[in-house]
């Protein structure tokens, strides 16, 4: 037995040699070798995923799905959520993770002492917040982002009011304001500020222009506020009041996620391919004689004409420079392109007493709103997305592009600042005065898309002459909302204007109001979310649940608009 | 004399028994030790003895505890009285041995338990004689009987041991098989038996000649199992459930991943082959008991733990995504001795964390010692050709709407086909200014099987085994070239491995196993939707012919464009074979060097160190004029993946009286690495000039990159303890303790235990003969399971826009106090055999619990988190496994049949989550797919909710609530929607059958499905683009109806007609006015591709109108509406079975030179029956996906089929195999 001893006291010390001579090693181990400590981090690089991605994503607000719902746009492929609102339960991700690197971009700020990037955080956590409460109505906001705190206090965050947030963002914007206003800043890498470049300045009046915007968009639930608030930023002169102030983001156009969403050299074109004027934005354009029309907008490739002498119903066949084209009913889009750039001139014939109704024979041709089948609009002999309609106009070839010029991802500008002051002395604010704030609001917007001389010209045309109504302040601002049609939809609902109308394919007889609450909040926070659906005002769509998208939130209610 | 044998307890029992008993009772004893090295190799011991004038038994006792070795021999035939001296010094027993019995005219010979000693055999009828003469035994011989033995396939058998029952007297054959005995009269029976094979009786009557064939007693081999650690045991004494595979029932038939050879032999055992040649194959033990891991089991291979997972997938290209094939693939078949299948955490409680989902021990074949040189030889051809497509329609070509062509679109709902109807075509004839004329519109419903070509795997191998007088070695090679279905796809593999076993000494023994292989192939086809997958473009085109797109480039503009129909949405398939390849190289080396040293006549120690190692080189090119990135792109993607393993054992057998024990202790050093690099080109910049793949050859802002790195080592300690009592009972403990790095330091260290009990109640108890086992056996265990490498503490993330890169913070909240995962697992079975083995039953419940479940669950966004790490929650999975077996048919003319059969039931139940939580998402598309509450199975599916009148005393109850324009209203919340199915069968049933007669085997091998649903999107896609025949004959014609009939059809079956079903949402109308299309407005004129969805409208609350094609019904073209956001529309049963293998080989009589011969012919995989009938296999209901899904880590989704739509294959092939 001696033996059997021995040999034991041998293996456990051996193996106790083996094992514990290594453990020591298994905490360094487990070290990620790929990515920085969240202790490491330098303040300036958290500025750029946060600048760029509310542009972005503002942007897409903008120029796709809120585009439809103001009908700047009509698209024929993928249609029913920009057309006709039918939209899915929508998710708030993308801004809650911007303001989660923002909630760490102020306390790396707070750490460093650094003014200037407490500034950029108050200022993107107000423009954020605003952003969704804008969209959704109430949302987390007191307890948000703070998962990681206090143990499980705020695992399932309770929402605040709409009233909440909004007072909470002027709040933001007003302590950022008064940062930047101090000015003096050390610590800044200019490259990493991608809207301004460092210059406090510019933040400085960054901040007091979207001060006007949140304090008009609250002016009707409290006036108090929204005018003290504008009459503070109209006293101090600090604002954006040329349009080269427009704050714009460049697009790089080096690959797919960082060029313009429709560019077609990455999908062949079919995303531009879908998106169509709007008849309601065209038909105002060619109406008032607008110099941006042909900013915006391509002539069709291929224009109907009537002609009373067909012995058919239509031409089967399209006719260039006037000879019948037989067995061709369309060219593809890049053919067009060629033929029509070298000169020719594509029409087709129809004869209206036989066909039995008329079709839009104009040179700029929108498609109305909330069709049933878009691409059949106009009689298109080629329906189905995968070429474009002929016989409808498309968006000026600039929005075939990956970067430059007019392709920018646009989030405020000096245009809008002078609509709000336009609006603010027409409700009797000390603002300036309303004729000479809607002129320049009109004749910046047009210094913005290139056509500035035709200033003149235009702002003396009928409809567009100054007439003192809050209507008219509103739809010049919508139209200079173009790619920017979140700001229009919120003027939209707190104004009704422009008097938007929607189509046959629409769910309901008007258009929506707000986001639905995404399947992230009503599958985790379904406590919380159900409390807020409550306090929703139920008007159409009832039978979707009150959840819907034209149930009216805190801001609308009571204000007796859209409707 | 004969008194001291008597009073000599042990030899009174030896001679009591057959040599055969003997033999049995030896090599129980010995197997239960564990593995006790084979006597063959003992005879390399070396030894020094001396002993002077001591009785032959009392030498042979000596030199039994000198070299521990056995001598096995019949006391009648060796006269062990006889007084005799031997002396030797440190020389090894064989030489020994040969000195000492060579005088004594005793031969030996080694073999698996001991040293069987006989009587020399000179000339073997003189020599008997004068072998008689010398024993005391003086037999009255009165009647000689003479006989040749032989095995099965006519081999001659020597050392079968004859004994004439009732008596103490008996022979063994000699090397030529023959025996000479002598019988007192005719009344006498004969016994014949040896080791391995069934034992006869011969009543002896009048006969002198006696020529017998002994059969190959399956049972017996069978007896024998490898279970953790490499421990050979007796099936009989395990208290748990371990499946078994012999190497030949893998090698008869071919196959390209071994782990298919699997599917269906063992009960618990699920295996799912995803793809096409050299995809996944998924196999899964016992259910998916882990949410947070793809449940695929721990692949030990003579004792290295080998890795494979099912994730070894990636997308390099937009919509491109790839399977490169499991790792495990990697493996021969061809190399393979046995597997064995641990099921339980009782099984595999010894190999730690990875071993949760089970652990699946390989061992290869290896040299045997005393064996001459060998060389083998193995050649297979499998072909392999398409029989049924999916069930697409080919009636309309492609395009939007009735009567206009668009070959651009992916919809079949353009100009009818096969009726004369002419348009201009892609490849029409064009004049000068581009104008074309019109030709025949045709359907081509053989662009399928017209695109795919036959399948060829060639497999040849050679190896070359032997032994020495210190080592024996095995050296195999191995070359499979496999061309695919698809045009231009392949895959090759060449494995060399060797293995050696070299006695340094009598007490130290070196053994190494070195595997070295290459898997590669220049081109996988992408699995993906709408994009590189050819198979989806094949079945783009209904008007057009594949064969016309064989010329791969538009002329002219080679390299640059494709040539297909302008504008297309698709590719042509040609074009996608031929061009866009995705290649990879997997080089990979696996082994282990092992010392084994005796430092006590009980006490073994063994150091092994084991390696596994691979890199896998993948490079993508994709061509311009992809119509997903019109410019290509290039992409290059590294993995290193390494891991290694030190292990230390000491082992302890003894038998006291009654019991046996053998302990063995041990610990183990794991460390994991692997590396990730990837370089390409950015979605949409691709290359700057064509056809050039070169990193140069990409913008430098264009260029994306990132690597990886993750290390991971696991020390354990671990102990196991095995006792049996009289054979009869048997109990095993086991404790293991893990280190983990991945854990933090105050819950690294973690615990478990196992132990179980088998019961023999058939050597208890006295029960009738025939009752051939009765066993009982129990077992509960414990076993730890840690996490990811990094999972305690955030890093930032980083992000860019241009050249400028900035971070991020990141979505995942950690937890840096996570515990283990626990698994607690118990398994009850009773075996039973009965009428000698011939009818053989196992069943066993088995149930498990894991806790602590540690998952990366989404939670609100707007905590600041998207998700957050959770160690919460109880998985419970409970299951039947059932294994009869029986031999129907045997006869004495040598034809047996042996079936076995084997079911599974299982169900795995998510028990509960974390506070606040109340389901858990596997995958999830289009507000459906695959999720479990709590309370609820896992692998339930779901399809979006749709309102309905929910009223159950309304008329209307459950029918479809509609919009005023006349479509199902979707219900979005979580709540509204609806289990439609699970994706796991509810029975699993393996039938395995052998028939054999003489040198002919016809085998056969059935996987049955019972029960199970399934999601296709391929239907999804192909409903939506008008392409089904399916939802066209779902169509009900209503237009074929005057209305108040078509109500009244309606009305008459609500369930048929107006509620949605799996597999169907009800549409009235058709496509033609012949077909039941109602009017609707098309531009200039009318069609009569009206279709509306029957159901009602809400007036106001609770006040319906119906919507049954009266005034006011909404019509929509037929085309246009389809129920594409409810995946109910295509949930479809997933039962099947499957004829996995059917062979029938023939072993060839003996040839000079030649040792074996083998031919067989087989065939594989034919599907013989689908329920669903849609032609789709249902196991192909895995996608592949780039990245996590849901709240697991599983890169693949389960229970969805999207363009996986090889069409159904039949196999065939040969293999001829021999031994020189």
């Amino acid at each position: 037995m001696k033996n059997y001893h021995t040999i034991l006291n041998k293996f456990i010390l051996f193996t106790g040699v083996f094992i514990l001579a290594s453990c020591s090693n298994l905490e360094e181990l487990n070290k990620n070798p790929n990515g920085i400590s969240t202790s490491e981090a330098n303040v300036n690089l958290l500025m750029p995923s946060i600048l760029r991605g509310y542009a972005l994503s503002n942007l897409n607000l903008g120029y796709q799905e809120l585009a439809g719902t103001v009908q700047h746009t009509q698209k024929d492929g993928w249609w029913t959520g920009h057309n006709q609102y039918d939209w899915g339960l929508q998710d708030w991700n993308g801004y809650y993770t911007l303001l989660r690197s923002n909630r760490y971009l102020g306390e790396l700020a707070d750490k460093s002492g650094s003014k200037f990037h407490m500034g950029v955080h108050l200022a993107m956590r107000g423009l954020l917040f605003g952003t969704v409460t804008d969209l959704w109505g109430d949302a987390p906001y007191t307890d948000a982002l703070k998962g990681d705190q206090e143990g499980s206090k705020f695992e399932y965050p309770a929402y605040d009011s709409q009233e909440t947030i909004y007072k909470g963002v002027i709040q933001d914007l007003e302590n950022a304001s008064k940062i930047f206003e101090a000015g003096n800043f050390v610590g800044v890498l200019p490259a990493y500020d991608l809207y301004f470049a460092g210059n406090a300045t510019k933040w400085h009046q960054f901040t007091n222009s979207l001060l006007l915007r949140y304090a008009m968009r609250i002016s009707s639930k409290l006036p108090d506020l929204a005018k003290k608030t504008i009459e503070s930023v109209y006293k101090s002169g600090v604002y954006f009041k040329s349009a080269s102030d427009d704050l714009a983001l460049d697009y790089i156009g080096a690959a797919q996620s960082d060029s313009w969403p429709s560019a077609a050299d990455f999908d062949q074109g079919s995303n531009f391919r879908r998106i169509k004027p709007s008849s309601t934005l065209l038909n105002k354009l060619i109406k008032d004689k607008d110099p941006r029309l042909e900013i915006w907008f391509r002539a069709v490739h291929c224009k109907w004409v009537e002609d009373n002498s067909l012995t058919v119903a239509v031409d089967p066949f399209i006719r260039k420079n006037g000879v019948l084209q037989t067995g061709t009913r369309s060219f593809s889009d890049a053919r067009y392109l060629t033929e029509i750039g070298s000169g020719a001139k594509f029409t087709r014939h129809y004869n209206p007493k036989i066909l039995g109704r008329t079709l839009d024979t104009s040179r700029f041709v929108g498609v109305p709103t909330a069709l049933m089948e878009p691409s059949e609009y106009n009689l298109n002999p080629t329906p189905g997305q995968q070429l474009e309609n002929q016989h409808v106009s498309q968006l000026a070839d600039v929005y075939r592009g990956k970067s430059g010029g007019l392709l920018k991802a646009r989030i405020i500008s000096a245009s809008e600042v002078q609509f709000i002051l336009a609006e603010a002395a027409l409700n009797g604010w000390a603002a300036g005065q309303a004729k000479s704030n809607y002129e320049q609001a009109v004749k910046l917007s047009l210094d913005t898309w290139g056509v500035g001389s035709r200033y003149s010209s235009f702002i003396s045309n009928t409809d567009v002459a100054y007439a003192g109504t809050l209507k008219q302040i509103i739809e010049q601002k919508w139209i200079s909302s173009w790619t920017n049609a979140g700001e229009a939809w919120f003027d939209y609902r707190r104004t009704g204007f422009p008097q938007l109308k929607t189509g046959p394919a629409s769910p309901e007889p008007v258009v929506a109001v707000r986001f639905t609450y995404g399947n992230n909040e009503i599958n985790f926070n379904a406590a919380e979310v159900n409390k807020a659906v409550d306090k929703l005002q139920v008007t159409f769509g009832g039978s979707r649940g009150k959840n819907n998208q034209w149930a009216k939130p805190w801001l609308l209610q009571g204000t007796g608009k859209p409707w | 004399m004969k008194k001291e044998i008597i009073n000599h307890a042990l030899w009174i029992k030896i001679m009591k028994m057959s040599l055969t008993q003997l033999v049995f009772a030896i090599s129980f004893v010995s197997l239960c030790y564990s593995s006790v090295a084979n006597a063959q190799d003992k005879l390399k011991t070396t030894i020094s003895i001396s002993l002077e004038d001591k009785s032959l038994k009392t030498i042979l006792t000596k030199l039994e505890k000198e070299a521990d070795v056995k001598f096995i021999y019949s006391s009648e035939v060796i006269q062990v009285e006889r007084i005799t001296s031997i002396k030797a010094k440190n020389q090894s027993l064989a030489v020994v041995l040969d000195a000492f019995l060579s005088p004594l005219n005793i031969s030996f010979r080694g073999i698996e338990d001991g040293i069987v000693l006989s009587v020399k055999d000179v000339d073997p009828n003189q020599a008997l004689d004068a072998k008689r003469a010398k024993m005391d035994v003086v037999i009255a011989a009165d009647q000689t009987i003479k006989g040749t033995i032989i095995d099965e396939k006519g081999e001659k058998l020597p050392g079968v041991s004859i004994s004439i029952k009732g008596t103490t007297r008996g022979t063994t054959t000699n090397s030529n098989g023959d025996y000479t005995i002598s019988v007192p009269d005719n009344k006498a029976t004969l016994v014949f038996s040896f080791v391995g094979y069934e034992s006869q009786e011969v009543l002896v009557g009048n006969k002198t000649n006696l020529n017998l064939t002994l059969k190959v007693d399956n049972k017996a081999l069978e007896e024998v199992v490898v279970t953790a650690l490499g421990i050979s045991r007796e099936q009989r004494s395990l208290g748990y459930s371990v499946g078994k595979v012999k190497g030949d029932a893998l090698r008869t038939v071919t196959q390209e991943n071994v782990v298919n050879a699997l599917a269906g032999r063992v009960a618990g055992v699920q295996v799912n082959q995803t793809g096409v040649v050299g995809s996944s194959t998924s196999i899964v033990i016992r259910g998916a008991t882990s949410l947070s891991s793809d449940n695929q089991p721990l692949f030990v291979i003579d004792g290295v733990p080998v890795q494979n997972s099912m994730s070894n997938m990636r997308v390099l290209g937009d919509r491109n995504e790839v399977d490169y094939g499991n790792p495990i693939s990697d493996l021969n078949p061809d190399d393979i001795e046995s597997v064995s299948v641990l099921k339980g955490p009782s099984a595999a409680a010894l190999y730690g964390s990875r071993a949760g989902n089970g652990v699946i021990i390989i061992n290869t074949k290896k040299g045997k010692k005393g064996e001459a040189m060998s060389v083998n030889f193995s050649s297979s051809n499998v072909f392999e050709s398409p029989y049924r497509y999916l069930d697409f329609h080919y009636k309309y070509s492609n395009g939007n709407r009735v009567g206009l062509l668009d070959e651009r679109s992916e919809y079949w709902a353009g100009i009818e086909l096969d009726k004369g109807n002419k348009a201009v075509q892609w490849d029409s004839p064009r004049d000068a200014n581009g104008v074309g004329t019109p030709t025949e519109m045709r359907s081509y419903k053989d662009n399928m099987k017209n695109f795919l070509e036959t399948g060829i795997t060639s497999t040849n191998s050679i190896s070359i085994s032997g032994s020495t007088d210190k080592t024996n070695y095995k050296l195999a090679y191995t070359n499979m070239t496999h061309n695919g279905l698809i045009p231009n796809s392949d895959l090759y593999r060449n494995n060399i491995s060797f293995s050696s076993a070299y006695d340094l000494s009598s007490k130290l023994k070196i053994t190494t196993d070195i595997n070295i292989s290459r898997s590669n192939s220049n081109s996988r086809n992408s699995t993906g939707n709408r994009g590189g997958n050819p198979f989806e473009a094949v079945y783009n085109w209904s008007h057009i012919d594949v064969l016309k797109m064989k010329n791969v480039w538009r002329p002219g503009q080679e390299g640059i464009q494709q040539n297909y129909p302008e504008n297309s949405s698709m590719d042509n398939p040609y074009f996608l074979a031929y061009h866009l390849l995705n290649g990879y190289t997997r080089d990979r080396v696996f082994g282990n060097v092992k010392a084994e040293y005796k430092l006590h006549p009980n006490v073994t120690a063994q150091l092994r160190a084991s390696f596994d190692s691979y890199q896998e080189n993948r490079e993508t090119k994709i061509p311009y004029s992809y119509t997903r990135e019109r410019k290509g792109g290039y992409h290059l993607n590294d993995l290193f993946n390494q891991e290694s393993n030190l292990e230390f054992l000491t082992t302890f057998n003894k038998k006291f009286n009654n019991f046996n024990i053998t302990a063995t202790g041990g610990g183990n050093l794991m460390n994991q690495k692997s590396t990730d690099l990837y370089m390409g080109s950015a979605p949409g910049v691709g290359l700057i000039l064509p056809n050039l793949y070169n990193i140069s050859n990409i913008t430098p802002i264009g260029i994306r990159y990132n690597n990886s790195i993750r290390n991971k080592a696991i020390y354990s300690v671990f102990a196991t303890t095995s006792i049996g009592f009289k054979d009869q009972l048997y109990l095993d403990l086991t404790a293991r303790n893990d280190w983990s790095s991945t854990l933090p330091v105050a819950s690294r260290s973690y615990f478990y235990p196992s132990a179980s009990l088998s019961w023999i109640a058939s050597s208890t108890f006295n029960l009738p003969s025939y009752v051939s086992l009765l066993k009982l056996r129990g077992g509960i265990a414990q076993v730890g399971n840690d996490t990811n490498p990094y999972a305690l503490e955030p890093v930032l993330g980083t992000d860019s826009w241009g050249n400028l890169v900035s971070n991020t913070f990141p979505g995942t909240l950690l937890n840096p106090n996570l515990r283990p995962e626990i698994n607690s697992s118990q398994e009850f079975g009773l075996d039973l055999n009965l009428f000698n083995n011939r009818f053989r039953f196992e069943g066993t419940y088995f149930y498990e619990e894991n806790t602590n479940q540690i998952l990366n669950v989404q939670s609100p966004s707007s905590s600041g988190f998207n998700a957050k790490q959770i160690n919460a929650g109880l998985i419970s999975s409970r299951g039947w496994e059932i294994m009869i077996g029986g031999t129907p048919i045997k006869t004495q003319s040598g034809l047996t049949w042996n079936l076995d059969v084997n079911l599974t039931r299982m169900r795995t139940r998510l028990e509960s989550l974390t506070p606040g939580m109340n389901f858990i998402t596997l995958w999830d598309d289009n507000n459906g797919g695959a999720q479990t509450f709590v309370g609820q199975d896992i692998g339930d599916l779901y399809s979006r909710g749709y309102k309905k009148v929910n009223n159950p005393s309304s008329p209307y109850h459950n029918w479809p609530v509609l919009t005023p324009q006349g479509s199902w209203i979707p219900e979005n919340a979580r709540e509204s929607r609806i289990k439609v199915g699970n994706f796991n069968p509810d029975v699993i049933i393996g039938i395995q059958s052998n028939l054999r007669y003489g040198r002919w085997n016809l085998q056969s091998s059935f996987d049955w499905r019972v029960g199970g649903q399934y999601q296709s999107f391929s239907y999804r896609y192909g409903g939506s683009n008008w392409k089904s025949q399916l939802q066209i004959d779902n169509l009900i014609q209503g237009g074929l109806y005057t209305p108040d009939q078509l109500v009244a059809l309606l009305k008459s079956n609500p369930e048929k007609y107006i509620i949605p079903i799996n597999g169907n949402f009800p549409r009235i109308g058709g496509y033609t006015k012949e077909t039941g299309g109602f009017p609707i407005g098309l531009g200039t004129g009318t069609n009569f591709d009206g279709v509306f969805i029957p159901g009602v409208i809400e007036t106001s609350p609770g006040v319906y109108k119906e919507h049954l094609g009266g005034e006011g019904t909404r019509m929509i073209q037929a085309s246009n509406m389809f129920a594409w956001s409810y995946n109910q529309q295509v949930t479809f049963d997933a039962d099947f079975l499957k004829m996995r293998e059917l062979a029938l080989s023939y072993d060839l009589p003996k040839m000079k030179g030649f040792k074996a011969a083998t031919i067989s012919v087989f065939t594989r995989n034919l599907i013989l029956w689908t329920k669903a009938n849609n032609g789709i296999d249902p196991e192909r209901a895995f996608t592949i996906t780039g990245s996590k899904q849901g709240d697991t880590q599983n890169i693949f989704r389960q229970g969805l089929e999207l363009q996986n739509v090889q069409p159904w294959t039949v196999s065939y092939g040969f293999k001829l195999n021999f031994t020189l």
